[in-house]
């Protein structure tokens, strides 16, 4: 069983002779494919590190643009509110001076009219009591009655 | 006179053909042949199972996949697995220039051990490393190759690991040198032989259950002493490629 013959040579080329075929017809496609696939795994992790990072910026600056456009509104808006303030506060008072001069002018007109009214009746009752004077003049006075009335006249002036 | 000529005929007979019985259990097929005696049984399954190895990776390097599947996903496997043990012990360097060897040295031997325990249908399917010749073939390749890769690294400087670290190691180093593929050779014969006798020793005994447990143990074995024998080799190349 253990016998040591020229066996041993033949397997030694057996063996050698595969190595070479295989060498050179076998690993050489399947070794280069699981390198490339190594480099690949390796580039494309890389890659997606890479595309994971730049998508957070992305996204950084995405919020910041966000959050700067908020706060743009968030002014335009307060300006907004300010402006029709401003504009409601003035329109009330244009209003409310308007309404008091209207009021006013009224008021002056009324104590105008109210005046000449005044005056008319006063000219009238001058007239009226020029008229009733001159007619109580061209009677006689001497009667009891005309001097007590004369007496109460010239009190009431000078108690005036 | 005659009768003890018949006689002397008859046990000669008798233990001729029990040499014959013996042989029988395994049988290597000697020819003699101009170049010596050849065992037919052991070249022709060694063609097998070179046969087999070449016929896996060509079919599997034809058309490489970036994904692989089926049988490049295997036999990628175990290249993995090789490059793996290389890198440890050989570096990135030593496994690149080592590969084709090595994965070569590893499928053969796998592949030569598993073909055994093939079930006897047509062809009387024995393993080319249960024979003697096989396992020292192998191991003395790794051990002269160890010196000419040692050689084309490092000149002749590579023998000076024989007296390191200091010349009264030479007779160690020495006896390292000629025991590693003894020990390489007969381990792995030994195991293989050993399996495929146990296995015939079994169906004669108990023909049901038993054998094909010991088969599935065997092809078990048979890939430790693939991994082992390649792990040494591997250890052999490490003096070259190492960083001492």
């Amino acid at each position: 069983m253990v016998n040591i013959n020229a066996t041993f040579i033949w397997q030694i080329v057996n063996f050698l002779i595969l190595v070479f075929i295989l060498a050179k017809f076998a690993y050489k496609p399947i070794l280069n494919m699981m390198e490339e696939r190594k480099n690949k795994i390796a580039s494309d992790l890389e890659a997606a590190e890479k595309a994971k990072e730049s998508a957070g910026n992305l996204k950084e600056e995405y919020q910041a643009r966000v959050s700067n456009a908020k706060q743009e509104a968030q002014v335009i808006l307060d300006n907004a509110r300010k402006t029709a303030q401003a504009v409601h506060d003035k329109i009330i008072a244009d209003t409310k001076a308007e309404q008091e001069q209207v009021i006013a002018a009224a008021k002056d007109s009324i104590e105008l009219e109210k005046k000449k009214a005044m005056d008319d009746i006063r000219s009238q009752v001058i007239n009226l009591s020029m008229i009733a004077a001159s007619k109580i003049v061209e009677q006689k006075l001497g009667s009891e009655e005309d001097k007590k009335m004369a007496g109460e006249i010239v009190d009431a002036l000078i108690n005036k | 006179m005659g009768n003890e000529t018949v006689e002397a005929a008859r046990i000669a007979a008798d233990a001729a053909a029990e040499a014959e019985h013996s042989q029988e259990m395994i049988h290597y097929l000697a020819w003699n042949t101009p170049l010596g005696e050849i065992h037919m049984q052991t070249m022709m399954m060694t063609w097998i199972a070179m046969a087999i190895v070449f016929l896996l990776f060509f079919a599997a390097s034809r058309n490489p996949k970036m994904i692989p599947s089926g049988l490049q996903n295997v036999l990628e496997y175990f290249i993995d697995f090789l490059d793996g043990l290389m890198e440890s012990n050989l570096g990135v360097k030593g496994r690149k220039y080592m590969a084709p060897f090595i994965i070569t040295l590893f499928m053969f031997i796998l592949v030569s051990n598993e073909i055994g325990m093939l079930p006897q249908a047509g062809i009387h399917w024995t393993s080319p490393t249960n024979d003697v010749n096989t396992c020292f073939a192998l191991s003395i390749t790794v051990a002269v190759s160890v010196y000419i890769v040692g050689v084309i690294h490092h000149g002749m400087s590579h023998f000076k690991h024989f007296i390191s670290p200091n010349p009264v190691f030479l007779p160690l180093h020495l006896l390292d040198a000629i025991t590693k593929p003894l020990t390489m050779a007969l381990r792995l014969f030994g195991n293989i032989l050993a399996g495929e006798i146990l296995l015939i020793v079994l169906y004669e005994l108990v023909p049901w259950v038993i054998p094909e447990l010991w088969v599935m143990f065997s092809l078990f074995i048979g890939f430790i002493q693939a991994f082992i024998f390649t792990v040494l080799a591997l250890t052999s190349y490490a003096t070259v490629f190492g960083e001492h």
